[in-house]
């Protein structure tokens, strides 16, 4: 039997989530890398349309993984359900996006088989015939590349971004959708989740906005985020934050970027005193062109910065705000 | 409501690090300070108590300086500590790390374990859930609020994108906490001269070595990472970067 | 609208007894903690019976963790030391035994070795350390025998009953910008103790109290003072040789100004360099770090530092006033130790022997007088019998008109200095008056616009980024971070002074003088000179050099929520 590769796509409330396409562009590397063959599931109360969306992509077969008692989604079901699939099929390698959903379970299925996971990883290398996945450690000062010293099935997680969705390769025709029933004793689940609900009346949709200027920690004090929204419309942009900011309540839930507020990828992001925790750059790392300023010349943020200004924005900003304006008055 | 805490002593958020000869970890020679949701953690447990009675345990895993974390909890008013101590400790995995928990404590009876989401140092977030497992307990992660109710508690989850859910769960469980879900209490001068009285009981490896095993993933190397991306620095002084920048804007960018 | 820190008024304290509480967990303090704990023991273990405590003994330390603030070059005399733990030398984190020194005047390109070194910089016997490193063991000795050492505390007021001190206040904690309450308010305890011991350092904001209430300084000189601006630097291998000290005169500085550099070196490659510039200066453009930077310039330190890279910056001021400028130490309820006394050899460059000599001797006092159960004026007088009659006072009386000496410039202070080491520290007359820094200061319309000589120490330092660096980016190198929703702790008596006079008279000198960017001049149109004053209290570094050196005398620095301040690691 030919060592495999499996992917879960990830679905929510009946639709695919888009990071499951990035989950398929690694695996497709990788099959590559090691001669592998790749293959998918979906797991869910009514997985089938799902499937076949997935099974248009290039791989070998989709496993639509099905019960009732998989909608709602709970850890106990998605690890029992999983737990049945990899139980007869053991592939080499299950990866995963590195969603909240799937933090939620995937240590939990791992280690009801004794195996683990490496999670939020952000590359991989395939050397002398071992794999070796890629992560940042200590909020992004070190990459620590890491090995499996187990059996298999590994598990890996992907970083949302790591890999781009769009370059998930379509395969020549539709791969086969096998359809697994799994059973799920009584008993099985022991959580009863609500309804999933918005707390933010979405007043703006920053996945829409083309220029986002952003403010971190730097800004200091809630006052001073006034100078940010100042160049935000002398750009004709949108405002937002990084989570600390909206946690104290300084901007409306709704402005903040990152991987618990939104994700976007405008032309143009605006970091001013962002340091660029992970969490904050997960969301924004897809923008066309980032610019940020910030007095650390160290900060993480200037990693993925195409424009780094080192230096006081307060000093910065004011200046930059009138040559804007004069700019658009067309002098 | 019994609850323990588990926590973490990590370096300091903007300590300048440095690898060691290994170049598979970091110099030690930092300053340390708790793990930030885990703070958060302690805080949501130390509130609960207030609302229900009951005890707060901390447990720490770490050599001998991570004693430090535990003191400061129990100087804001967590009842016990539990310190696995032994520079070995640094050196597990997660799953590892969750049997030695599992194992120190198995003569205990909780009624809720929480830890922070994720470390700042590690960044995995698994520890919570895979102890929630090896306990055969429900869990939940990333959790903002916590209720009591007659059949358990019920909590509330944030999920991505501005989305949260309510989940009723069953009591024994295993709760990861989100960081800046309250105000963090400050210890007190008082708090300080009563935590010196307050059991801390140590473990040492060889109490829980049946326990543990091999680590199941190995870290081969850290590095600082490769920028692939090309950063122009922006230089001068504030006037002549405004007009860099609004140039690039214009003519390079074109949103202008 | 700056609000200004204070205690919360109308909130009711904690009160907490303590027979002794002491003011900060520097080296006086913790070898105060240490030798009182010692001489307890030996006590406890000849009378049994009468037992003394040390249950409530405390050390009250601002920083997050012992060591944190402490910041010196740093090299160590080990006398007193040798004293307090014989044999401290096999414990002791100690960077290297000291194996030359030498003393430089440069010129902006030049140097002249001095060929003999001046008696009091000969340090051979002594230690180059981390003092951060240095406080930090010592502290942990301290908490091994017992005593509490409160982290993330500070003493923000003390307690009056009368002319005795009864006790200090600790900060208020979780008040915001406004000076409100927080939802994790806690009002500062009042610990009512039966002995009040200061060792805050230069400058401490309780002495400064204590000093004013009763009129301390009637009789002394008034202190004067320098601020010593740090960088530690890693080096490639061989630059510097561990135990390498050298200290530098001349250049930057001109004959106008007081002050010196130093070089150590340290072990792992590490470099410690510093300039000390005397709060005495006369131009008040001057900028302290500016001259830090000027100095890296020179040829001999750049080839120095070449493929180095700088790892921690700070700053701290240091007191220079010698024995004529030292108060009363000791009266009802209290004493004064280290750098809050004064006890600084200026001549050698060196306290922190003296400051732990100076709180072995006040924890031998006080344990007399918790014996006795008194801590009147009397009783604790002793402490400065004992000064008086140690080599504190030799020492001191030594170099007792050193720095006076100096306030007509280098080359008078030269000649005094030749005199009074003929003299046994006598020169012209026993007592050399002194006129306080910050009364030197001119006023702009008597400079001359561009600066004359002093033009290269004007201004802020624009840096290179690879051997100089701006006062930003240094000052991120201090990892200096504060609780930022909080009063501001730098408390300007009458801000109008700063846009109406100020602004006018010295251009502002709070811009230049401050080693971390707290002050800064803003436009405002609403105000006559277009200019007003404006804070950022969380980049304090905690070193009083805004308390010494504003001429009008109108800034108080008292103590930020505790936890707050630099990370000196290290240095």
């Amino acid at each position: 039997m030919p060592d495999t590769i499996l992917v879960v796509a990830e679905q929510r409330e009946g639709k695919l989530n888009r990071v499951s396409w990035e989950t398929i562009t690694a695996a497709q590397s990788i099959a590559a890398a090691t001669g592998w063959t790749l293959e998918a599931a979906v797991v869910g109360a009514g997985p089938t349309a799902i499937a076949a969306e997935v099974a248009a992509k290039k791989l070998a077969k989709v496993y639509a993984v099905e019960s009732p008692k998989l909608e709602p989604y709970t850890p106990d079901a998605f690890a029992a359900a999983l737990k049945q699939l990899l139980a007869t099929k053991p592939p080499k390698l299950v990866l995963m996006p590195h969603t909240y959903q799937v933090r939620d379970f995937v240590p939990k299925l791992a280690t009801a088989m004794g195996r683990t996971v490496i999670s939020d990883c952000i590359g991989f290398r395939h050397e002398n015939g071992k794999l070796v996945f890629t992560r940042q450690m200590f909020q992004g000062k070190f990459a620590a590349d890491v090995s499996f010293n187990s059996d298999a099935p590994w598990f890996a997680t992907f970083q949302n971004g790591a890999f781009r969705g769009d370059k998930a390769e379509a395969g020549a025709s539709a791969a086969p959708v096998e359809t697994v029933n799994v059973d799920i004793a009584d008993g099985v689940v022991r959580n009863q989740p609500q309804e999933v609900f918005k707390e933010a009346k979405q007043a703006v949709d920053l996945t829409q906005a083309e220029i986002i200027v952003s403010v971190g920690r730097g800004i200091k004090e809630q006052k001073n985020i006034e100078i940010a929204k100042q160049l935000a419309d002398a750009l004709g942009g949108d405002l937002a934050a990084s989570r600390p900011i909206c946690d104290s309540g300084w901007l409306p839930m709704d402005r903040q970027i990152g991987s618990s507020g939104q994700t976007v990828a405008p032309k143009l992001y605006l970091a001013l005193g962002i340091s660029g925790a992970i969490q904050h750059i997960v969301g924004m790392k897809g923008s066309r062109t980032i610019i940020a300023v910030n007095k650390d010349s160290e900060a993480p943020i200037f990693e993925i910065a195409d424009y780094a200004i080192v230096g006081n924005l307060f000093d910065i900003v004011p200046p930059l705000i009138e040559e804007v304006k004069k700019a658009k008055a067309g002098s | 409501m019994k609850i323990l805490v588990c926590m973490k002593q990590v370096p300091q958020k903007d300590a300048p690090l440095k690898l060691n000869e290994t170049g598979a970890w970091i110099r030690e020679d930092v300053s340390y300070e708790v793990n930030e949701p885990d703070a958060y953690a302690l805080e949501e447990a130390l509130r609960q108590k207030e609302k229900h009675t009951g005890e707060v345990v901390v447990i720490t895993s770490g050599p001998a300086r991570a004693q430090q974390v535990l003191r400061e909890a129990l100087a804001k008013g967590a009842d016990r500590a539990i310190h696995l101590e032994d520079n070995a400790f640094v050196g597990l995995d997660a799953f590892n790390t969750a049997k030695a928990f599992a194992a120190a404590i198995k003569d205990e009876k909780f009624d809720l374990i929480f830890t922070g989401l994720q470390s700042d140092d590690y960044g995995y977030a698994q520890t919570g859930v895979i102890l929630a497992e090896l306990l055969g307990w429900p869990h939940a992660t990333i959790i903002m609020q916590i209720e009591k109710t007659d059949a358990g508690i019920r909590v509330k989850r944030e999920l991505e994108a501005g989305f949260f859910q309510f989940v009723d769960m069953p009591l024994p469980a295993v709760l990861t906490i989100q960081s800046g879900i309250n105000k963090l209490r400050y210890a007190t001068l008082i708090g300080i001269k009563q935590a010196k009285n307050k059991p801390l009981r140590k473990v040492t490896l060889a109490e829980v070595q049946s326990a543990i095993g091999e680590n199941l993933q190995k870290i081969e190397r850290l590095y600082v990472p490769q920028k692939t991306k090309k950063t122009e620095h922006i230089e001068g002084s504030p006037f002549e970067i405004a007009k860099k920048l609004v140039d690039k804007l214009r003519n390079e960018l074109r949103v202008l | 609208m700056l609000i200004f820190r204070k205690p919360m008024e109308g909130v009711e304290r904690p009160q907490m007894p303590a027979d002794v509480v002491i003011v900060g967990g520097g080296p006086a303090g913790m070898a105060c903690a240490l030798r009182l704990s010692q001489l307890i023991d030996q006590h406890n273990a000849t009378y049994p019976d009468s037992r003394l405590s040390k249950e409530n003994v405390y050390v009250l330390e601002k920083a997050r963790e012992i060591g944190q603030h402490c910041l010196s070059g740093a090299l160590l005399d080990p006398r007193s030391m040798r004293e307090l733990i014989p044999g401290f030398e096999k414990e002791a984190p100690l960077d290297a035994e000291v194996t030359k020194e030498a003393v430089y005047f440069l010129t902006e390109k030049r140097k002249f070795k001095l060929p003999i070194t001046p008696p009091p910089l000969r340090d051979h016997g002594n230690y180059v350390i981390s003092l951060n490193r240095f406080v930090k063991w010592l502290g942990g000795k301290v908490e091994e025998t017992g005593i509490t050492i409160f982290t993330g505390f500070a003493g923000s007021e003390l307690l009056f009953d009368g002319d005795r001190v009864t006790g200090v206040q600790t900060d208020d904690k979780g008040v915001d910008k406004e000076g409100h309450q927080k939802s994790n308010f806690e009002p500062g305890y009042d610990l009512n103790a039966k002995i009040t011991i200061l060792a805050e350092g230069p400058r401490g904001s309780l002495t400064k109290q204590l000093v004013s209430k009763f009129d301390l300084a009637k009789n002394a000189n008034p202190q004067t003072y320098g601020i010593g601006v740090k960088e530690l630097w890693e080096v490639p291998s061989g630059s510097v040789a561990p135990g390498e000290v050298t200290y530098t005169l001349g250049w930057p500085l001109t004959p106008k100004e007081y002050g010196g550099a130093w070089i150590y070196g340290g072990k792992d490659n590490i470099v410690s360099l510093g300039f000390v510039t005397g709060l005495d200066y006369p131009d008040p453009r001057l900028d302290p770090q500016r001259v830090l930077q000027d100095f890296k310039q020179h040829p001999m330190v750049a080839k120095l530092l070449e493929g180095g890279k700088m790892i921690r910056y700070g700053a701290k001021s240091m007191p220079y006033g010698g024995w004529w400028a030292i108060p009363p130490v000791a009266g009802n309820g209290w004493m004064i130790l280290g750098d809050s006394a004064g006890f600084l050899n200026s001549a050698r460059l060196k306290g922190i022997h003296l400051a732990i000599k100076s709180g072995m001797l006040a924890a031998e006092t006080a344990f007399e007088a918790l014996k006795k159960d008194d801590s009147s004026a009397a009783a604790l007088g002793e402490y400065q019998k004992k000064v008086e009659s140690s080599w504190i006072k030799d020492e001191l009386w030594k170099v007792r008109n050193m720095h006076q000496g100096f306030e007509q410039g280098m080359y008078a202070g030269m000649f005094h200095t030749g005199l009074q080491m003929i003299t046994g520290g006598r020169g012209l007359r026993n007592r050399y008056p002194a006129k306080a820094g910050h009364e030197h200061m001119r006023r702009l319309a008597q400079l001359p616009a561009d600066g004359g000589n002093e033009a290269h120490l004007l201004g802020p330092a624009k840096g290179d980024g690879k051997l100089t660096f701006d006062k930003l980016t240094d000052l991120y190198h201090s990892g200096t971070k504060h609780e930022e929703d909080q009063p501001a702790h730098l408390v300007i008596y009458d801000t109008h002074v700063c846009n109406t006079r100020c602004v006018k008279e010295f251009g502002s000198p709070c811009q230049n003088f401050c080693p971390a960017n707290v002050y800064e001049m803003v436009d405002d149109s609403t105000q006559p000179n277009g200019k007003r004053i404006s804070l950022n209290p969380s980049n304090c570094v905690h070193c009083k050099t805004c308390d010494i050196a504003d001429p009008y005398q109108i800034i108080t620095w008292v103590p930020p929520e505790g936890g707050g301040g630099p990370n000196y690691d290290g240095m």
